[in-house]
C-alpha cells in the first residue's frame, strides 16, 4: 500500500521537471534555429549564412537515426557545453556552445530530458555548405586555441541582475548575434560586448544592444525593453525582423514577466559602446 | 492639325496619368502609410503601458489604425516590388495569403478600435495584443528585414 503515494509523488517529480524542461528549452531558443522555415519544430534544417559558408542546424527530435534518440545525458551535456559530438567531433561554433557552457550542468540536463520525451521525427540532416578552406577538423584547433578556462560569472548583489545575466549570456545567447566576431568567428566581448554586428545569421547587419543612446538602446527603458521581449515592439511602434521575430515568437514571449523583467535589468547594466 | 493638336493633348494626359501611378510615388506613398501605422502603433502603447495619459488621444489612435489599415492590400500594386522597397516578392507570388493576412490586421483594428469604445480594460488589452500579432505576423512573411 506504501508504494501508492510514492508512485504518485514520482510522476508528480517528473511532470515538474518536464515543464522545467521545456522552460528552459524555450529561454535556450533552441526551437528558433533548429527548425525550418515553416518545418517540423526541432528538426533542424534552418540556414545560417556566414562568412565562413551556409550552415544548417541539425535535428535534435529523439530520432533514433537522423536526431539524437540515441544520445545519454552526459553526452547532450557535452555537446551543448563543450561542442562535442558524441563520437568526439568538434562543432562549429555556429551551434553558441561558446555561451552554452555558462548553462548549469542541471539546467542542460533537464532540456535533454525534455528533448528525449518529445515525438521524434525523422528527418535527414543537411551538409553544411563551408567556405573552401574550412574543415570540421579545424574545429579541435579553434576550440583549443579560443575556448578559455571558463570564468564564472560576475555575482552582483542584486539576484534579479544576476538571473538576468543568466538568461542574456548563458541561455539566451544574445551575444552569438548581437556580438561582433573577430577573423576567426569568436565573439569581441572584451571590447565589443553586445554592440552589434555587421554579419548577423540572415546575413544582415544585427542592431548594437548595449546602453549606447545613439548606436545602442540606451534611449529605451526597462520596461521599453520588457514590452519588446513579450511583444517583438519596439518603442518606434515598428516591429523586430528576421530571426529576431522567431527569438520572440519561440523563446523570450515564453518566459515569465519576472525573467523578462531580469533580462531588462541586466540589459540596462551592459556598458554603452558604439557599434564596430 | 486638329487631330494633331488632340493627339498631343491625349499623349500629354496618358503621360500625367502614368507618373501618378509610377511605382516610386507608390512605393513612398506606402512607406508613409506605414511609418504613421507605426507611430499610432508605437503611441497606443505608451498609453496602454500607462507611461503618458492624454486624455482622449487612446480613441483617436485605435481610430486612426483602423482608418490607416482598412484596405492594406491595396498599398501593394502589381510592379512596385522593385527600387527602395522592403516589400517581398513573396506579397505577388503568395497574393491570397497576402490578402488574408492584410485582412487579419484590418479586422484586429477594427476590433481594437471598438474594444476602445468599449471602454474595458481587458479587452482593450487583449485586442491591442492582436493588432500587434498581425503586424509581426505579416512582417516576418513579407517584409525584408531592416538593415
Amino acid at each position: 500500500m506504501l508504494r501508492w503515494p510514492a508512485l504518485v509523488l514520482l510522476a508528480a517529480v517528473s511532470v515538474a521537471q518536464a515543464t522545467d524542461g521545456e522552460y528552459l528549452l524555450n529561454a535556450a531558443g533552441c526551437v528558433a534555429c533548429h527548425t525550418a522555415e515553416g518545418g517540423r519544430p526541432l528538426a533542424g534544417g534552418r540556414a545560417f549564412v556566414t562568412p565562413y559558408g551556409t550552415f544548417y542546424s541539425p535535428n535534435i527530435t529523439p530520432d533514433r537515426e537522423t536526431g539524437i534518440g540515441t544520445w545519454s545525458r552526459a553526452q547532450f551535456v557535452a555537446a551543448l557545453k563543450h561542442g562535442t559530438s558524441p563520437d568526439g567531433v568538434a562543432y562549429f561554433p555556429v551551434f553558441p556552445y561558446t555561451s552554452y557552457r555558462l548553462m548549469s550542468d542541471q539546467d542542460a540536463g533537464a532540456i535533454h530530458d525534455h528533448l528525449q520525451s518529445l515525438e521524434p521525427y525523422q528527418q535527414q540532416n543537411r551538409e553544411h555548405d563551408l567556405a573552401w578552406w574550412l574543415g570540421r577538423w579545424m574545429m579541435k584547433l579553434w576550440q583549443w586555441w579560443n575556448l578559455d578556462p571558463l570564468v564564472p560569472m560576475p555575482v552582483t548583489k542584486d539576484p534579479m541582475i544576476n538571473r538576468g545575466r543568466y538568461l542574456v549570456d548563458a541561455l539566451g545567447h544574445c551575444g552569438e548575434c548581437h556580438t561582433p566576431r573577430n577573423w576567426s568567428g569568436v565573439m569581441v566581448r572584451q571590447s565589443h560586448y553586445l554592440a552589434g554586428s555587421k554579419q548577423g545569421p540572415d546575413g544582415d547587419a544585427v542592431p548594437n544592444i548595449t546602453t549606447d543612446r545613439s548606436n545602442g538602446i540606451g534611449k529605451w527603458d526597462a520596461d521599453d525593453l520588457q514590452y519588446f521581449l513579450e511583444t517583438g515592439a519596439l518603442p518606434n511602434g515598428d516591429y523586430a525582423g528576421g530571426l529576431m521575430t522567431d527569438v520572440i515568437d519561440n523563446s523570450t514571449s515564453k518566459l515569465t514577466a519576472a525573467d523578462r523583467k531580469a533580462m531588462a535589468a541586466y540589459l540596462k547594466t551592459v556598458p554603452a559602446v558604439a557599434t564596430p | 492639325m486638329k487631330t494633331g493638336a488632340i493627339a498631343i493633348a491625349a499623349l500629354l494626359s496618358l503621360t500625367s496619368l502614368a507618373h501618378a501611378d509610377e511605382p516610386e510615388n507608390f512605393i513612398k506613398y506606402r512607406q508613409s502609410m506605414m511609418t504613421a501605422i507605426g507611430g499610432h502603433n508605437g503611441a497606443a502603447s505608451q498609453i496602454l503601458r500607462g507611461k503618458v495619459a492624454p486624455p482622449g488621444h487612446l480613441a483617436m489612435h485605435a481610430n486612426a489604425l483602423r482608418d490607416l489599415a482598412s484596405d492594406l492590400a491595396a498599398l501593394f500594386p502589381e510592379g512596385s516590388d522593385f527600387g527602395e522597397t522592403k516589400a517581398k516578392a513573396e506579397i505577388w507570388s503568395d497574393w491570397s495569403g497576402f490578402e488574408k493576412a492584410a485582412g487579419d490586421s484590418k479586422t484586429a483594428t477594427a476590433a481594437f478600435a471598438e474594444a476602445v469604445a468599449g471602454g474595458d480594460a481587458g479587452n482593450i488589452e487583449a485586442a491591442f495584443k492582436q493588432v500587434g500579432e498581425t503586424c509581426k505576423g505579416c512582417h516576418k512573411t513579407y517584409r525584408e528585414k531592416d538593415d
